[in-house]
């Protein structure tokens, strides 16, 4: 009897194996997605891989690139180096991707940068803020999100409207917290504006006590605050609480003012952002259509409002890579690298087009993307005055 | 017998990996894996055999890759064939450091020392800028070079692992052969009865901890011009975690067990990788260790080893044979 | 003179958070020698009890912290029947690696069910400081500081002066005498892990509002609460509290006056310093216990 049985299966199988279609001619294109899915960033990690999600399922709704479907391949990389540099060899050698986005944080994409020379695959860079990534001689890096010292020239024309006469800084002890200090204080040293101090708290800090006393005792006017969105709320409340009175500007454009304002609530009021999308005004963004879409679709799916502010790269991202796959005609990496070059379009946070940045020969691509001031006013977000036209 | 030929077949297998393991990913994961070979084989010097359990290990791993990386780049920019025998040296010197600090503790007040002292090294990473660069890193870390000769590829760097792996082990087996061994292992057994017999216990606990920390070191040059990129997460209490995981699942005071346990566990993480979607990866790795733990409480080494002599004197598993041991 | 008034009112806050941490590990790891990874696991399972409590069932504050207590506790007795007890007579780096293995599997799994995005804790306190003076202390925090007090004398109470306390004292300083007087020890091991997790799921509840609950706040809790225990001796409940107190305001006066950057390593270097001087704690006393 068992035998029948298992002749009866064999055949089975057979069939089933006979009926797949021995190749597909149509086969997905494969794009990586190297991001923290896990660890203490997580939740942005998620955030760009749910916008990436969103620009996937939106190409492939228009018949995909040249006809073929965009398949995302998505890794973890643990928020450690070591994780991203192993994700990035896997997606290229053993899921064979043409192009890759990620790392997110600047030490795991620095991390990775030397897998895509050995191999010769390019990376779009979705978040990261160090500027040595550009800057140092990796022809297949290709970054859409701003370096700190692009983020404070973008906030230099606002300075004065805002009134900065002695600033202060309290930033993350990262290397964005650190180059965020350093951009900032450069642009306004320039300006003439006094820098008093520069304190420091370590990413998983909970007790800002001891620098907000010490950052009351300088006499400063404004206080810059580079970090991620749980220790802003964190420092609001906390200053609060020893009633510290300052204007305060948070850089970095991931922390969203919708979220804090939940959770700092009346801690939060007057406050300044830097970011780079509105979600809560989508038609004041450069491509307004294109923008409340993207807003109207993450709420569809169900996701936090507040990730908005950091899950547009994702889709920035991918649009990118599905955009220079078009031009290039073909899935090969190379031929993707050199249509990056050629890349010209507007996504979610407005143009997108690659300068030359680095030492000549091995230069890597940096768009400019566009950069906007947000206030929290009666524990809304709105535009600030300045900002109004 | 069947420990020899598993040896050979193993050696065999290493040299020749290049040539049948087609797959640079997989090359890769075996680099890793030897890098951390030499890694639990220092942390089982310390814990098998001196019974110490060390909780800062990542610090003598970091100083080791931050010694290295310094010293290959601008300004200073040596061979790497000196950089490593350095990067030896001052992790060393950390574990003398360590060793005559916490000369009078033992158990969980030698642990907490460790712990600590990796903690402040970590800081000392993150904020001393003008050394280290802070949480920037330093990027651009170069290969090894052999005359004319750029070690880039995966093939090269293995070999260089392999026998740095390889010369980790015989230190290894002669230390523990040898006088210094023997004296450990009576001081691990039974600290009062030894020094009773003259044994000086804060001599050979150092001597194991400089030695412990100096091929640590080596591990972390290794890795340093390898991924060739440097940061504070070398200093990550995950790194020491993943090192003790090793040893002890491994099988501590043994020599293979620090080979099989970093081996299994550098391709766990990657098999989990392949296997399991990216949100049930670590809580799988989880729930894999707490297992392992279970069936095999004195790691897996002894447990096979245990098992293979109680097949061969008992003439099976289950028959039970009064009287003494066969002997070999 | 404010700012260090200031300084030592923050500090005296954060330390007593340390000592309830502290306490509970001092049990575990002083008394059973359980080299507890996963303690500060506990703690975060106390926020997220407190969280889902209060956002989710709309419960009120003081029924959370007892939710939180309480959840925190059951599974303790649960990971201490199911893990623990069968390894007992193991080496203790065998249920290290147990330990290990649970952290990992606590903090993802929490990962999983609540996702990487912060949660705030609702409060009913009021969010305008009080000020004493030039010092300012939130309510909140205030009745952080008065709870943690009260925990802690209550965990005095129980360990010191009830029957099951005097078990517990027993069973860890003489097992097989304490057996034969008719002590139930596996019980007692219990008992013991249970009341430790559930001081440490107290601590999360208390901390969460203050802070944000997350998957990885777990973490540092834990080396900081085994710096609490060896500063203040292993099953030393009073030098625990004591060995809190002090870590925390050490901590805040190294971030005040040396560097903000270098916080967490003050309470590294004072450990190294304790060690080296006074190996048994700052509070050795003959007896291991009180």
């Amino acid at each position: 009897m068992p035998k029948r049985v298992m002749v009866a299966l064999g055949l089975v199988v057979f069939v089933i194996l006979a009926l797949v279609p021995a190749g597909d001619a149509q086969a997905p294109i494969k794009v990586g997605v190297i991001q923290p899915l896990s660890g203490p960033v997580a939740a942005s990690g998620n955030y760009v891989r749910m916008g990436a999600e969103i620009a996937r399922d939106w190409i492939n709704a228009h018949g995909g690139v040249g006809g073929r479907k965009i398949e995302l391949v998505i890794e973890d990389n643990k928020s450690d180096p070591k994780e991203a540099a192993s994700a990035a060899e896997k997606l290229i050698v053993r899921d064979k991707v043409p192009a890759i986005m990620g790392a997110w944080g600047s030490s795991m994409t620095l991390a990775a940068m030397p897998k895509l020379e050995e191999y010769g695959v390019p990376m779009v860079v979705e978040t990261s803020s160090a500027s040595s990534i550009t800057k140092r001689g990796n022809p297949w890096i290709f970054r859409i999100s701003p370096p700190s010292d692009m983020e404070a020239l973008g906030l230099e024309q606002y300075v004065d409207k805002l009134g900065v006469k002695k600033a202060d800084f309290l930033a993350v002890n990262t290397d964005w917290g650190r180059g965020a200090a350093q951009a900032f204080g450069d642009m306004l040293k320039k300006k003439g504006v006094q820098v008093g101090a520069a304190e420091f708290m370590e990413q998983s800090a909970t007790d800002m006590n001891a620098q907000i006393t010490k950052i009351k005792a300088t006499g400063g006017d404004t206080l810059f605050l580079t970090t991620a969105v749980e220790q802003i709320t964190l420092v609001l409340r906390q200053g609060q609480e020893q009633r510290l009175q300052r204007k305060v500007i948070t850089t970095g454009g991931s922390s969203s003012p919708t979220q804090l304002i939940k959770q700092a609530g009346a801690a939060a009021e007057g406050s300044y952002h830097i970011v780079f999308f509105m979600p809560w005004f989508p038609e004041a963004m450069p491509d307004g259509k294109l923008a409340k879409a993207f807003v109207d679709e993450w709420s569809k799916r169900g996701n936090p409002f507040e990730g908005l502010t950091e899950g547009f790269r994702g889709h920035d991202g991918i649009a990118t890579i599905a955009e220079a796959i078009k031009i290039a005609g073909k899935d090969d990496p190379k031929a993707i690298r050199e249509a990056l070059w050629n890349v010209s379009f507007t996504g979610v946070n407005g143009p997108i087009k690659f300068d030359k940045d680095g030492p000549a020969g091995k230069e890597s691509g940096q768009s400019k993307p566009s950069i906007f001031v947000v206030q929290v006013r009666d524990g809304k977000v709105a535009l600030p005055e300045f900002m109004k036209k | 017998m069947i420990a020899r030929t598993a040896f050979a077949l193993g050696g065999v297998a290493a040299l020749t990996a290049p040539l049948w393991i087609a797959n640079p990913y997989y090359l890769h994961v075996l680099i890793m894996a030897g890098i951390f070979t030499i890694l639990a084989l220092s942390l089982n010097l310390l814990l098998g055999y001196t019974g110490q359990l060390s909780l800062g290990h990542a610090a003598f791993f970091g100083i080791g890759a931050y010694t290295s990386a310094l010293l290959t780049l601008p300004p200073v920019e040596v061979s790497f064939w000196i950089a490593l025998p350095a990067a030896a040296a001052t992790s060393g010197l950390a574990g003398w450091a360590i060793g005559r600090l916490a000369l009078k503790l033992r158990g969980a007040y030698f642990v907490l020392v460790t712990i600590s002292f990796a903690g402040v090294i970590s800081l000392v990473s993150i904020n001393w800028m003008p050394l280290t660069n802070g949480p920037l890193g330093l990027p651009g870390v170069p290969p090894p070079t052999v005359g004319p000769w750029t070690l880039r590829t995966k093939t090269a760097y293995w070999y260089v692992v392999l026998v740095a792996a390889t010369l980790a082990y015989v230190v290894c087996h002669r230390l523990v052969a040898s006088r210094i061994g023997r004296a450990l292992v009576a001081l691990r057994e039974n600290e009062a009865l030894a020094q009773s017999v003259g044994i000086d216990g804060t001599r050979y606990l150092v001597l194991a901890a400089v030695v412990s920390a100096a091929m640590a070191g080596v591990g972390g040059s290794l890795y340093a011009h390898y991924t060739r990129f440097v940061s504070p997460e070398v200093f990550l209490f995950s790194y020491t975690v993943t090192m003790v995981i090793m040893v002890i699942a491994g099988g501590q005071g043994t020599l293979a067990g620090p080979v099989v346990g970093a081996l299994l566990f550098t391709a766990l993480p990657e098999a989990l990788r392949e296997a399991i979607a990216w949100q049930w990866q670590m809580l799988a790795y989880g729930v894999v260790l707490i297992l392992c733990v279970f069936f095999l409480p004195r790691g897996i080494v002894p447990t096979v080893t245990g098992a293979a002599r109680s097949l061969r004197t008992a003439g099976g598993p289950f028959k039970m044979r009064r009287g003494s041991d066969t002997p070999e | 003179m404010e700012e260090l008034l200031q300084h030592l009112v923050n500090g005296l806050v954060l330390g007593g958070t340390y000592a309830l941490l502290g306490i509970g590990l001092t049990l575990i790891f002083g008394l059973m020698s359980v080299v507890n990874f996963a303690h500060g696991e506990f703690y975060t399972l106390g926020a997220y009890a407190a969280f889902a409590s209060l956002a989710l069932t709309g419960l009120p504050f003081f029924v959370a912290l007892l939710v939180a207590i309480a959840v925190g506790g059951a599974l303790g007795a649960l990971t201490e029947r199911a893990l623990l007890r069968p390894l007992r007579g193991h080496s203790i780096d065998t249920v290290m690696l147990v330990m290990i293995g649970v952290w990992i599997a606590m903090q993802n799994s929490e990962l999983l069910i609540w996702g990487g995005v912060a949660r705030s804790i609702p409060h009913p306190f009021p969010t305008a400081p009080l000020s004493l003076g030039p010092l300012n202390i939130a309510p909140l925090r205030l009745f952080v500081v008065v709870t943690a007090a009260a925990l802690i004398g209550l965990a005095w109470l129980v360990i010191q002066k009830t029957r099951l306390g005097t078990a517990m004292r027993a069973t860890f300083q003489d097992r097989d005498t304490a057996a034969l007087m008719g002590v139930p020890i596996g019980r007692i091991h219990t008992i013991t892990f249970a009341f430790g997790s559930a001081l440490a799921a107290a601590a999360g509840a208390l901390l969460g509002p203050v802070f944000l609950a997350y998957p990885s706040m777990g973490d540092l809790a834990s080396l900081k609460a085994f710096s609490v225990v060896i500063l203040g001796g292993l099953g030393n409940l009073a030098g625990a509290t004591v060995g809190g107190l002090l870590l925390g305001v050490a901590e805040e006066l190294g971030a005040g006056y040396v560097s903000s950057g270098y916080r967490d390593a003050v309470g590294f270097v004072a450990i190294i310093l304790v060690l080296l001087f006074r190996p048994a704690g700052l509070f050795a006393r003959a007896e291991r216990i009180g």
